[in-house]
Formats: structure tokens, C-alpha cells, sequence
């Protein structure tokens, strides 16, 4: 592991690591990334760890926490690094008032209206204008003092913040250590504000990076639905009020205004040019150093120019077909509809000069429901590269690392880089604490029609009763994964018709993930309170869902996951569709492999979810026998892959039952810390023994 | 013997693939074998039970069988329920035999209440012939830990503070169906300074292993049926007995086995103050301070209280409290003269022997085993003592 990321430090490329999560992935990499640094302070000055959610993010900041007090412990010294975590403004704002509010585009919009330099410099004037003194407290003393060094997670921040008076989300960063989340760096919208002085020699971690793609072309998506249109529609209307007032009082102010706004793109141009800020994709050079077009030059104009789109926007979403067109062409119809030019479109919206990435998509329902008109247009990106290309030209250093990167070749591709080193490592471990089983459950569809579910009463039967005789063997808690929301309705009724349901509910309580946030949380809760107290559970979710992807079953709460068919994605939907177009037309990946790296890399997240550590363990039921195939198989992460031989493939229920019994009651002997000592546990002697430094070298080697 | 049912039917014993087991692992790091870290483990009680720890010699145990219908699984042969009950008869026969001033009681749980099977009492046989009735019982339902362990704790509570106080559960369900939350009664057995252990049938249940760990009990699950047997008799021996348990003396009785014979013409037949048959009987034992009489011991003095055992009981648990010395292991390579064990007087095949400090007399693992588990003294040296 060292050795790998080593080699990648030094030759200042990029990498795509694959560790299972648990085996200290995170620590060791910052542990090493700490030790180059403090080595050679001026090759790496910076690093960049980017998690996906807040308490990952907080983790990760304990982490460093430990390490450094390991750090000041071995040397003596305390050291000068400073670590901070990111976070929105709802998680970090101190402002009494402020931070009360609940949503995060709320404390956002109050607290600019009482930051915007706008206002503030209205207070100037008339000095009843409400602003933040946290911010103003900041801007006074708060800018040239830099943070005392340590360790700084969200609450410290706060806490430093309320000491000193001064806003943490204003905090600049002259940090060594930042730990933020991904669309801090990836979000055109919001990399802009936060990470675009970050220095050229920084090194930067995705962590938990399985579903990196997806951010990226989700963050450079847009889907418009009638509503959007109609908040804009009054917010253009404000706006023009607001300009008929002001000419009425102050025309020369209010022209001076509109100049500085044109500019603000021609200035972001220049600042570029002097590197100074980390390169947005959405604006590229060509387009700031292009003259402003005259028909969007003075503000009645451009409010006109604006009304005009939103009609020409309106009208598309009438439809009472699906369309779908690329980005020229959609400009094409833009210009004989409503005589919009190209250009000013490209000025004040700049992603359409990637347009070939992009596609256009307009359906007027929602399959499900295709009674209930709900006209949306997707305007979709189809390239996830163009995202993170920014990120991979201006770091030295990239890493992609999680628990389920396989196959590892696959996401290179996609994002279009090269990298130095991948590798995926696997486990070492005292004893075997994952078992993978797969059944041999046939197909149970085709994966073209997942929508018109032709469901074999039999297998839903056959899955009933694995699930029934799993409740029985299998202590605390058990994770079930479907394909599908449709997929588990469909099923669960049958189960209840079938009277499956109420033997389960004998063994265990069941409880259901649905697509509401609150009410899914609260089925978590519960789920781990019945974990917690010997009731024992099942949790019913579904692939892809919330549960498969940010949340972990630790120990008890998970001992089992079951896996019921392959989750591929829905393959009907268009946007799907337009996107495994465009791969293989642009960089030859044929749509199956793609359709089964993606739903195999879902299918280890989900299973993934069961062992968190080397004292965990797990069982990982497969139900489908598909996975069975070599090309499935294959793409399972290393650590995985390792477990399953061919004892435990096309399995019956029974054979099932015999394995995970076994298996379980193995499990369930006494296991202590000496007795990892050697294998996966070493101690300073181990580690500097001859025959220990061959066989590190030999796994280095393998991969 | 007990193995002999499950190695008749093999092909009921399910996928034991015994082929893994010899598998040589090419790196030789990557998988321990459970087996090899179980041995270990087995040695290592051996040594840990021979430190010089105080022991709690008067015990007061309840045993909990699950009778839920999990029970009729049939892993175990015949089934979990016949098979349980099975052990425990020797087990009750094996813990009095080596706890002789110490107490037991039975308690079955299925269908979400918990029973009472016999009262805590000093007498093997009540307890052996409520097991062998036991094992028509239909299993129903699911256990109810919670209910057991509220059962348990109301007799359990009244016991004397220097006695320890511990409940054995025997659950073959991963499930417990409680009244209320079981956490806040593990706090209540915490402060009565009950010991909780748990033997499981089938897998780790979670609430198990926060109840032993809380009341400082063990936790274990079987393997096999020879595990579950190896399992049962770690609670044999007296559990070291908490440094805040308080102690004193206890006045104990001595009585005498008096035998009137049916020439003596004084004799009269009087009752016994308990036992197991009462009624009118010639003979006894006589409380020495209340003349109270009794057919049996040991047993506490219904009348006044008093611990009433015989002599050779207290012997008997008497080695617990000088364990015999752990016998040093070293390699078999080292050993320079002939390869017999002076036990058994069989080749010393294994990796290791075993050599008793005293008087160096050199033993293999099973016989290791057998004198530490069994005998509780060196035979070498009791004959090189025996000698003048």
C-alpha cells in the first residue's frame, strides 16, 4: 500500500487505489501523505481530502486527530499543521439567527443577504441595515491572522469562531490539511467560491470515490421542471421592476452596475491567466475574451434576452411526446423560434460550448405514471471527465480510492486520465470474516423490461423462503437489498399473500425502506434499536437507495446481507440511454459492460455495508445466479473475489443454511487481539523482520 | 459415546467438508484455522485457572433452558432440546460433585414466559429427575430473556452477599421476545452483582454479549456437540469471585450420620425437616444445633439456618483452591530421553510435551489435560510421596 502510493507521490500522478473499507484505508493514506509532506515541505504543500457526507468528513478529521497526537508523541514536538473541515454554511454558521433556519438554501440566502458586499456597503450609508458581525468582525481583524495550528473539525471550527467573534465559514484556508466534500471541488457553482485558490501543488484524495462519475455528471446536470419556469418567471419580473425603479431614480448608477457585471466575466479571465485560480470548466478562455454581444449589453435588454429563453423554455415543456436532441440542434430551434443567437446564450451560460457532451432530453410524465403530465427537461451531461478535468490538470497528485473500485481500468476510462499506479488490495486476515455465497436462483427477468416486472411466482417463492430460513439462522440483524423500489413492492405483497411475511415476522421484525427520507430514517432507527436489544430485524431496502450508500451496518446491526437479483440500472430511461450512447461512441465501452460494471460495483457497495473491520464479520448472500458467471464474478472487488470459491457458488437454500450455520457458529468463537498478531497485526519487530519486508514486497508485487 | 450418533449418520450432518481442514495454506499466513486458535485457547485455560485467585465455593446457579421452538432444530442429534437436556444431567451430576456446598436451580422459557423447573436446592437428583421429565416438553414460541433473568433474580436476591450468585442460559434462539428493555434489568443484575453466562446454540446474538460482558459472565457458542459439552463443564469450576463480594465466616455444621438400628428398641421413627421422600425414617443427620434431622446434605438447617455439610464434601472442593502447577510446555525435539508419557505410557507423537515442575515427569497433551481436569494432582508425584 505504502509503496504504491509512495511511487505515485514521487512521480506526481495520479492513482486509483482499491482497499476494503475497515482496514484503515483513510488513516494510512494520511499518515503517509503527513510524513512526505512534513519530508518535503515544498513539493507537497497541501493536501485535499474530499469524503462524501458530514460524519465521513468528521471521521476522517479524527483520524488526523490521532495521527498527529501519535505524531507529537513519538517526536516530542508539536507540530505545525493545520486541519480543517468544510462544510455548507447551514453546518458551520454561528449567527443566531441564521443558524436557526432549517434548510441549507435558506441559511445560504440569509446569510448573503446580510454578507453581499452590496449590503454592506448600503450600511455605510445607513447604518440600520442588519448585517452579520461575526463577518464583519472577520473582515476587520479576522483576514490577515491565520488560524493557531491543530486540528479543526466542524464543531471546533464553530467553537473558535464563536471565541474570536469571527464567521468559521469565512475561515480562509491556509490550511495543510482540508477535508471537504466532493462538490466543494467538483460543483462548477460552488468551486468557484471555496477551492479555486488552492495551490497547484496540492494533493488531492477522493475518498469513497466508487460513484465519482455519477457526482460529476450530476453536478454539471440541470433538469428544468414547469415550476423552475415559474419561479423564474416572477424572479425575472422582479427584476424588471427593480431596473424600471431604479432608472426611474439613478440611470448612470444603474449602468455603471451592469458594466461591472459584464466585466466580472472579462476580470475572471484575466485572474486566470495569472493562475491564481483553479480553472472552471463551465467558462472556458475563448469565451471571456470574446466581446460581450450587443443584444445583451444594457439591462433592458438583457431582461428582454432572458424573458424571451423562458417563453421559448415554456413552450418546449408543452410537449406531449418524448424529445430528445442534442445541444445543437436544441440551439438551432432556440434561434428559428424565438431568434436567440448562439452567442449570447454561450456568454451568459457557458456549458453550452461543451455541447457535444450534452444532451437535451424533454419527456412530459414520468413513466411510471404517464397519466400525470410532469413535463421536465433534462439537460444532461453525458461526460463525466469534464467535470474533474480541472481537478486532474491542476493537482499534481490525485487519488481515487474505496472499498469497491473493481474493475479498476473502468474509471480511468470514464474520466479520462492516466494514471501512474492502480491497485487494489485485499485483506489479510487472522480468519475468513466475510462469506460469500451465491444461489442459484434463475433469472428472474430479463434486465431490459425491469418496468414491466414478468415476475415467476416460483422465485418469488424461493427468495421468500431464503429469506425466511436466513431469519432463522442469522443473529440480530440482516440487510436485504432489491433492485428496485417496484421490484420490492411487487414482491413483498406477493410474500404477504404467500403468508412469508408472518413466518419471517416470527423470527424477526421487518422493517422497509421507502423512498422518504424521514420515514426511512426512522425505520433505521427502530431497525437498530430491535439490532440493539436481541428482538433481532430485517431491513428491506433497496440498491442504490439511501441505505445501500451512506450507511454503515457495523457488527450486529448487520450479520448478513442479501443480495436479491442484480442491480442493474433501469435501463429505459433516457438519460441512461443517451449516456451509454455516447461512451461507446467516445470512448468504446460497450453498453453491457458498462450496464454490469455499474451494477456490480452497486452490488459490492451494498454487500460491502456488512464488514466494517477486521473484528466484523458477514455473511454476503448472492441470490441470483448470474453472479455466478465469470464476466460477473470479475468484476467484484479483489477482496471480495478472494472468498468466493466454487464450494459456495449455485447454491440451494439448504446447502445455504448448512454454510451460514457453520460459518456463524465459527464466527462466534472467542477472538482476541493476539490472535491477529503476526498475521494482520504487527508489531514493530514483525514489521522490520527479513521475511515480513519479502512477503510486503511480494503483495506489492501482485498488484 | 456421545459422539456416536452424529458419526453414524453422516449424511444428515450436513456439508462438514473435512477436506478444508487439511488444506495447507500456500502462504501459510492468510487463514488460521479456528481449530488451531480453539486449542490454544484450551491450553490457555489450563494455565489461567491456575493462578492464586479467591473463589466463590458457595454458589448459587440458575440454570436457563430455552424451550422455544428453535429448539427442535435438528443440528444437534436428536434434536437441540433432547440433546441439551442431556448434558445438563451431567453436568448437574458433574457440579455437585465438585461444588458440594453449592445450590441449583432450573428454569425453562418458551412461548415468551419463563418457568420455574426446581427450586435453587442442593439435590441432584430433584434436578436430574425434572431433566429427564423435561424432555417431552413441546417447544413453542420464542424465549423471553428478559422474564427468565426476572425469575432468576427473585430467589437469587435473597442469597447471602459472600455466596455468588450466577445464571447459566442455554439459548438456541436468536430471537427474545422481552416485556420491556432488557437494558435497564442488566443494570439491575450489575448492582446485585449477578454473573450472567450465556452458552449459544446457533450464533452471537448481540444482546448476549453485552449481558455477559456487562455482568462479567462468559460468552460462548458451540461448534459441535463435543464443544457444547466442553463448554458446559467451563462452569463447573467455581468462578473467581469478585473482590467487592463481601466475606465472612460461616458457621457450618458437621453432622453425624446416626444409624438406629432396628434392634435398639428406643428408636422411634421421627420426620425429617426436608429431603426428598419426607416422611417418617429411623436414621439421619442431625442438625448439631437444633436436632433438626435430615436424610440428606448438604443442605441449610430449615429450622435455624445453619450450613449443614460432611466432611469429605468441603475436601472435595478443596482443590480448586491449591490447583495443581500448569506443566511447562517445551518441544518435543528438546527432549532427550525416551519418548513415553509417564501417564499413559504412549509415544510422544505431538509437537510438544508437557513436564510437571515438581518432579519432572513427562506427559503428553491428552494426559496434560486429563490430570489438570480430573485428577487435580501429578501422579508421579503422589507415588514418589507415597513411597516412605
Amino acid at each position: 500500500m505504502k509503496d504504491v502510493a509512495f511511487i505515485e507521490l514521487k512521480t506526481t500522478g495520479h492513482g486509483v487505489l482499491e482497499m476494503p473499507s475497515g482496514t484503515g484505508k483513510t488513516i494510512s493514506l494520511l499518515s503517509l501523505i503527513v510524513a512526505y509532506q512534513k519530508a518535503f515541505p515544498l513539493e507537497v504543500t497541501k493536501l485535499i481530502y474530499c469524503s462524501r457526507t458530514v460524519p465521513e468528513i468528521e471521521k476522517v478529521v479524527e483520524e488526523l486527530r490521532k495521527l498527529m497526537e501519535f505524531y507529537s508523541k513519538q517526536t516530542g514536538e508539536s507540530n505545525n499543521f493545520l486541519a480543517l473541515a468544510l462544510s455548507s454554511r447551514k453546518n458551520l454558521c454561528i449567527h443566531p439567527e441564521v443558524s436557526a433556519l432549517r434548510f441549507g438554501k435558506e441559511v445560504d440566502g440569509k446569510c448573503h443577504s446580510l454578507t453581499a458586499s452590496y449590503i454592506r456597503a448600503q450600511r455605510h450609508s445607513t447604518p440600520d441595515v442588519p448585517v452579520c458581525r461575526f463577518y464583519e468582525e472577520f473582515d476587520a481583524v479576522g483576514r490577515q491572522v491565520p488560524l493557531p495550528a491543530g486540528i479543526y473539525n466542524l464543531d471546533d471550527l464553530k467553537d473558535f469562531g464563536r471565541r474570536k467573534g469571527w464567521c468559521p465559514y469565512y475561515l480562509i484556508l491556509h490550511a495543510n490539511i482540508v477535508v471537504y466534500s466532493y462538490h466543494y471541488l467538483l460543483d462548477p457553482k460552488i468551486a468557484d467560491l471555496v477551492s479555486k485558490e488552492l495551490a497547484k501543488n496540492s494533493v488531492v484524495v477522493f475518498d469513497e470515490a466508487h460513484n465519482i462519475d455519477n457526482v460529476c455528471i450530476d453536478s454539471m446536470s440541470v433538469n428544468i421542471t414547469r415550476r423552475t419556469l415559474d419561479r423564474c418567471h416572477t424572479n425575472v419580473d422582479t427584476l424588471q421592476n427593480t431596473i424600471q425603479k431604479i432608472k426611474e431614480t439613478d440611470a448612470a448608477k444603474l449602468k455603471m452596475e451592469y458594466r461591472r457585471l459584464v466585466e466580472g466575466l472579462k476580470e475572471a479571465n484575466v485572474a486566470r491567466e495569472t493562475d491564481v485560480y483553479l480553472a472552471n470548466p463551465v467558462l472556458p478562455d475563448e469565451i471571456l475574451k470574446e466581446a460581450v454581444p450587443g443584444n445583451i449589453r444594457t439591462a433592458e435588454h438583457f431582461v428582454g434576452f432572458l424573458k424571451r429563453f423562458l417563453e421559448y423554455l415554456k413552450s418546449r415543456l408543452r410537449v406531449q411526446h418524448v424529445v430528445q436532441e442534442s445541444a445543437p440542434q436544441f440551439l438551432k430551434d432556440i434561434f428559428d423560434k424565438v431568434c436567440i443567437d448562439r452567442k449570447p446564450l454561450r456568454s451568459v451560460s457557458a456549458t453550452l460550448s461543451y455541447f457535444y457532451s450534452f444532451t437535451i432530453i424533454i419527456e412530459p410524465f414520468e413513466d411510471r405514471t404517464p397519466t400525470i403530465a410532469n413535463p421536465v427537461l433534462h439537460f444532461s451531461c453525458m461526460d463525466p471527465s469534464i467535470a474533474i478535468k480541472p481537478v486532474f490538470q491542476r493537482f499534481q497528485s490525485v487519488i481515487i480510492t474505496s472499498g469497491t473500485l473493481s474493475p479498476l481500468d473502468i474509471y480511468p476510462r470514464i474520466l479520462d486520465f492516466r494514471p501512474v499506479t492502480m491497485a487494489s488490495f485485499t485483506m489479510t486476515l487472522a480468519r475468513t470474516c466475510l462469506c460469500p455465497l451465491v444461489c442459484n436462483y434463475p433469472q428472474t427477468h430479463t434486465f431490459k423490461n425491469t418496468l414491466t416486472l414478468t415476475l415467476v411466482d416460483s422465485v418469488i417463492r424461493n427468495y421468500g423462503n431464503l429469506l425466511l430460513e436466513m431469519s432463522a439462522i442469522v443473529p440480530d440483524g440482516i440487510v436485504a437489498f432489491f433492485t428496485s423500489y417496484v421490484y420490492m413492492e411487487n414482491i413483498v405483497a406477493s410474500w404477504y399473500e404467500q403468508g412469508i411475511l408472518e413466518n419471517i415476522q416470527r423470527n424477526k421484525l421487518i422493517f422497509i425502506e421507502t423512498p422518504d427520507a424521514a420515514e426511512t430514517s426512522m425505520a433505521l432507527e427502530k431497525y437498530q434499536e430491535a439490532c440493539e436489544n436481541g428482538r433481532g430485524a430485517i431491513l428491506l431496502s433497496v440498491a442504490r437507495g439511501k441505505v445501500s450508500e451512506g450507511i454503515d451496518f457495523v457488527h450486529h446491526f448487520g450479520r448478513a446481507v442479501i443480495m436479491f437479483g442484480v442491480p442493474y440500472v433501469y435501463t429505459q430511461s433516457r438519460i441512461l440511454k443517451a449516456r451509454l450512447e455516447y461512451l461507446r461512441d467516445q470512448f468504446q465501452i460497450r453498453e453491457n459492460d458498462f450496464l454490469t460494471f455499474d451494477a456490480m460495483r452497486h452490488a459490492a457497495q451494498c454487500v460491502g455495508r456488512a464488514i466494517r473491520g477486521k473484528t466484523d464479520y458477514g455473511l454476503m448472500i448472492f441470490a441470483d445466479k448470474r453472479y455466478a458467471r465469470a464476466d460477473k464474478r470479475g468484476k467484484l472487488p479483489r477482496w471480495i473475489q478472494e472468498h468466493i470459491n466454487d464450494g459456495s457458488l449455485n447454491l440451494t437454500v439448504d446447502e445455504a443454511v448448512q454454510l451460514s450455520k457453520h460459518f456463524l457458529r465459527q464466527m462466534a468463537q472467542p477472538f482476541r487481539q493476539e490472535d491477529q498478531l503476526g498475521l494482520s497485526l504487527l508489531t514493530l519487530e514483525q514489521l522490520e523482520s527479513e521475511e515480513m519486508l519479502q512477503k510486503i514486497a511480494k503483495i506489492a508485487h501482485q498488484t | 459415546m456421545d459422539e456416536e450418533p452424529e458419526r453414524a449418520k453422516r449424511w444428515e450432518g450436513g456439508y462438514e467438508r473435512t477436506w478444508e481442514v487439511l488444506k495447507e495454506d500456500e502462504s501459510g499466513s492468510l487463514k488460521a484455522t479456528v481449530e488451531e486458535i480453539l486449542f490454544q485457547s484450551k491450553r490457555k485455560r489450563v494455565i489461567e485457572s491456575h493462578g492464586q485467585v479467591r473463589l466463590g465455593m458457595m454458589r448459587h446457579l440458575h440454570v436457563v433452558i430455552d424451550c422455544s421452538r428453535s429448539m427442535e432444530d435438528q443440528d444437534l442429534k436428536p434434536n437441540r432440546l433432547t440433546s441439551t437436556l442431556k448434558l445438563l444431567e451431567t453436568f448437574v451430576d458433574e457440579y455437585f460433585d465438585q461444588n458440594p456446598i453449592s445450590q441449583l436451580g432450573l428454569i425453562t422459557t418458551k412461548n415468551k414466559r419463563a418457568e420455574k423447573l426446581t427450586d435453587l436446592a442442593g439435590n441432584p437428583k430433584k434436578h436430574a429427575a425434572a431433566l429427564k421429565k423435561a424432555v417431552d416438553t413441546v417447544c413453542l414460541g420464542e424465549p423471553s430473556i428478559y422474564n427468565s433473568l426476572n425469575l432468576a433474580i427473585q430467589t437469587l436476591k435473597h442469597m447471602p452477599g459472600h455466596t455468588s450468585r450466577e445464571i447459566l442460559i442455554i439459548l438456541s434462539s436468536l430471537t427474545t421476545c422481552d416485556p420491556a428493555n432488557i437494558c435497564e434489568l442488566i443494570k439491575t443484575l450489575k448492582s446485585l452483582k449477578v454473573r450472567v453466562s450465556v452458552i449459544g446454540l446457533s450464533a452471537e446474538v448481540r444482546v448476549c454479549t453485552v449481558l455477559t460482558r456487562e455482568t462479567g459472565g462468559s460468552y460462548h457458542v458451540i461448534l459441535d456437540e463435543s464443544h457444547f459439552k466442553e463448554l458446559l463443564m467451563l462452569h463447573v469450576k467455581p468462578p473467581p469471585a469478585s473482590s467487592s463480594s463481601e466475606c465472612s465466616l460461616i458457621r457450618m455444621g458437621f453432622p453425624q450420620h446416626t444409624i438406629a438400628s432396628l434392634t435398639d428398641q428406643d428408636a422411634k421413627p421421627s420426620f425429617t425437616a426436608s429431603g426428598v421422600a419426607p416422611g417418617l425414617s429411623l436414621g439421619g443427620y442431625f442438625c448439631p444445633q437444633c436436632h433438626a434431622k435430615y436424610t440428606e446434605l448438604p443442605v441449610e438447617c430449615k429450622v435455624c439456618g445453619l450450613t449443614l455439610v460432611s466432611a469429605p464434601h468441603l475436601a472435595r472442593s478443596f482443590h480448586h483452591l491449591f490447583p495443581l502447577q500448569a506443566f511447562i510446555e517445551s518441544p518435543v525435539e528438546e527432549f532427550q530421553e525416551d519418548r513415553f508419557c509417564q501417564a499413559c505410557q504412549g509415544e510422544l507423537k505431538d509437537k510438544s510435551i508437557f513436564t510437571c515442575p515438581s518432579c519432572r515427569s513427562v506427559f503428553c497433551v491428552e494426559c496434560d489435560l486429563f490430570i489438570h481436569d480430573l485428577l487435580h494432582c501429578c501422579p508421579c508425584c503422589i507415588h514418589s510421596q507415597s513411597a516412605p
